[in-house]
């Protein structure tokens, strides 16, 4: 028996396909949201982008729930009106936070019913006592993957899930967080589709948008930007080990070499920093390390600046040589790297300083 | 490569029927090929069905013939990006190079290109002598190689792909590949359209690669009672209490003290019985050893899954648009044909002996080296400096192998 999802259900989760089909029933044009008998809507709208770049997760306002709905796909169009993979990442981001956080007073059965109508996944009830824990839902093993990869959590791979005939089996709280996930990757999926290539917002909504940009700007300088050389204390214990290696002379496997040195590149050391690095390697040949550098920095070849690989590909090279705090947040070591940087800036120590001459 | 190998090869592939050389859904694969003395992939291939790909093989004769493992929208595009993904089959690459076998030892060299050092049996990964990577390595196989790759390819099917996995018998095929070792394609819905990320979560699964003992249960209580998993448990989480129980059962002092701790590995090969008998009831209960914590049950899980876990290529599952070899082709490394294997019967596949393309005939050879070697049911070998006449297969397969020459 399938149950029925409220108004209210609507408005806490966008991606329901009735939320889409309620929103489809108004008949609204875009630009049409610019009037002033949509105020309303339109002040949600930007609260509810503005509230993402704070970080502020706010449980919907259940007292209007129309304006509710409607406010979601306008905050939407918005965002990707202004075409900033950082805003588009953050909105996702707290949208998806936000959701999570509603899952969490709902009851199994509701959850199941809002996975099964947001999402195309087969996703079924199952009864399965373990030891301390229940899990009650079983879910096929490509939509785990796909919405399981955003995680970096170890208790997400795979291999650490209870998996039986193509099935992955979950307790209601995991399920909630795939949710949540699935809906972040949508947001930030459909960003990348060809329809929206093209998409700008309708004229009269575009002060609202640079009301938007204008609030933006201070956090996503803040986030992008980031202190050029190598901060050693920053580093993932990663490229720690690697650099370790490095600097007893060992040689190094292919893929090693290639995440210091993208890892390198990308912290805004100078290719002959880089150099000066793999000077103490056995098999060390300048000429080639060079060009090699080079290529990989975007100066030659191609011209596009590598990135280090994520934290499964090195993972899955035997390169990971263990967590630590950071690490459980990030899957990238760059990622960890930011994260890291921020956290010992924002603890007003001295050690957010540059240190290059230490870095190796 | 000598004219008489792409003779030879020019003829099986005259006489093989193009239905020999169907592959599911062909019109939307890539093709490509290596000619003979080739080094530039002849790629962008497509055939709409197995008697235009038999025609253009009898005209160039290939050394080597592959598909991709994935499905295209318009699979002769020359940009990757404008192929058009479709999906792809999920396929496991097992490979006898990479199995630490004894026999190994007896058939296999290894030089340093730096300093000039040697050995044989399973190359090291750097030079024990200098410390350099540069190794050089002379592999050959035998039947006790392609039996372990066997092994494996029974392992990945029968402990992971059907119980864990839900895949049906008909949903997958193996092959010979033709030299040394077997592939596994899995078709069907489930994995079709996995991505690059997906599909390396599926290698690191059947490679016990990331696995964490507390995700399946095992915890310590506040009153420092140790509760983990039952052996009747799906996925790892069984996995791992069945492999402790078979790890424990058999090991001796000496196996488990490399394990755990000295004092720990004492009481539990003391209290042996008792441990197994409680780690078996219903509800399990893994404590109640002396100085036996969550850590040292975590350093016993490790150890006692290193036979259960796969020896596979993760480089070919993790790629969603891999080449793969066609059936019935031949491997110009080997003049063998990759040859599809009915799992069934797979225990009593010979690969040296079905995979024999060529059952006629036979060709003066001069040997300049060559280990033990057997194809079909000709034996030749060890030997050197010698020019014999040989059964034709065997002939070519040295050849191929580049230890002779024709004469």
């Amino acid at each position: 028996m399938s149950l029925m999802l409220t108004k209210e259900d609507l408005a806490k989760y966008p991606f329901l396909k009735q939320s889409a089909a309620y929103v489809e029933s108004m008949q609204l044009d875009l630009g049409d949201l610019a009037a002033e008998e949509y105020s309303g809507i339109l002040r949600k709208a930007l609260t509810r982008i503005k509230d993402s770049i704070d970080r502020n997760i706010r449980p919907v306002d259940l007292s209007d729930p129309e304006s509710e709905i409607i406010s979601y796909p306008l905050s939407l169009a918005l965002v990707y009106g202004s075409k900033s993979n950082w805003l588009i990442n953050r909105f996702a981001t707290i949208e998806a936070k936000r959701v999570e956080e509603e899952l969490r007073s709902e009851p199994g059965d509701k959850i199941l019913e809002i996975a099964k109508s947001g999402f195309s996944w087969d996703i079924e009830p199952a009864n399965l006592k373990l030891e301390w824990e229940e899990l009650s839902f079983s879910i096929p093993l490509q939509p785990y993957l796909e919405a399981a990869s955003g995680f970096n959590d170890p208790h997400w791979k795979l291999i650490n899930r209870y998996v039986k005939g193509g099935r992955v089996f979950l307790n209601t709280g995991s399920l909630a967080r795939l949710i949540s996930e699935g809906f972040k990757v949508k947001i930030i999926r459909r960003a990348s589709e060809r329809e929206l290539h093209n998409f700008r917002i309708p004229d009269a909504l575009a002060p609202y948008l640079d009301e938007i940009l204008g609030y933006a700007q201070e956090n996503m300088q803040f986030d992008e930007e980031l202190p050029k050389g190598l901060v050693s204390d920053a580093r993932p214990p990663c490229i720690v080990a690697i650099m370790e290696d490095v600097k007893a002379g060992k040689s190094l496997s292919h893929m090693a070499r290639f995440a210091l040195t993208t890892f390198m590149v990308n912290v805004g050391e100078s290719v002959d920093e880089v150099l000066k690095l793999f000077g103490n390697v056995a098999d060390f040949d300048e000429g080639k390390a060079r060009y090699q550098i080079e290529h990989i920095a975007g100066l030659i070849g191609s011209r596009t600046k590598y990135k280090p690989p994520k934290c499964d590909v090195l993972r899955s090279f035997g390169l990971c040589v263990g967590m630590d705090e950071f690490c459980r947040d990030a899957k990238h070591p760059l990622n960890y790297y930011r994260r890291k940087l921020k956290r010992m800036s924002g603890s007003g120590g001295k050690t957010g300083a540059r240190d290059r001459k230490k870095g190796v | 490569m000598h004219e008489i190998v792409r003779k030879e090869f020019s003829g099986y592939y005259s006489g093989l029927r193009a239905e020999d050389l169907e592959v599911p859904d062909m019109p939307q694969r890539e093709f490509a090929f290596l000619q003979f003395g080739g080094e530039v992939m002849i790629r962008h291939m497509k055939f709409l069905d197995p008697s235009s790909l038999k025609e253009y093989i009898v005209e160039n004769t290939p050394a080597h013939i592959y598909h991709s493992s994935a499905y295209y929208k318009m699979p002769e595009a020359t940009d990757m990006s404008e192929k058009g993904w479709l999906g792809a089959d999920l396929v496991f690459d097992v490979d006898s190079d990479h199995i630490r076998t004894k026999c190994k030892e007896r058939h296999d060299r290894w030089r340093c290109m730096e300093c000039g050092r040697d050995g044989t049996g399973f190359p090291p990964e750097s030079c024990p002598n200098c410390g350099m990577k540069k190794i050089d390595t002379r592999t050959w196989i035998c039947e006790d190689c392609l039996e372990a790759a066997k092994k494996e390819v029974i392992n990945i099917i029968d402990e992971y792909l059907v119980p864990d996995f839900g895949v049906s018998g008909s949903d997958f095929e193996v092959f010979f590949s033709g030299h040394r070792g077997y592939h596994i394609h899995v078709r069907g819905q489930t994995f079709r359209m996995l991505s690059g990320d997906g599909r390396r979560e599926i290698a690191d699964y059947v490679r016990g690669i990331g696995l964490d003992i507390r995700s399946h249960g095992f915890r310590e209580t506040k009153n420092g009672i140790l509760i983990g998993p039952d052996m009747k448990d799906g996925g790892w989480r069984g996995r791992v209490a069945r492999a402790v129980y078979e790890f424990v059962n058999r090991a001796s002092l000496e196996d488990l003290k490399e394990a755990v701790a000295p004092s720990v590995a004492k009481s539990l090969f003391e209290n042996k019985e008792k441990f197994l008998k409680s780690i078996a009831s219903d509800p399990p209960y893994w404590g109640g050893l002396k100085g036996y914590t969550l850590e040292s049950l975590e350093k016993l899980a490790i150890a006692s899954i290193k036979d259960l876990i796969c020896n596979i290529d993760e480089r070919v599952t993790i790629d969603s648009k891999r080449l793969i070899r066609c059936p019935n082709s031949l491997h110009g490394k080997s003049g063998l044909r990759t040859l599809r294997v009915d799992y069934s019967g797979i225990d009593n596949f010979d690969p040296l002996k079905e995979a024999v393309a060529f059952r006629q005939g036979s060709i003066r050879i001069y040997v300049k080296e060559s280990p033990r070697v057997r194809i079909g049911d000709e034996e030749l070998g060890p030997l050197k400096d010698k020019t014999l006449e040989v059964p034709l297969a065997l002939g070519l397969y040295l050849i191929c192998r580049g230890a002779a020459e024709p004469r």
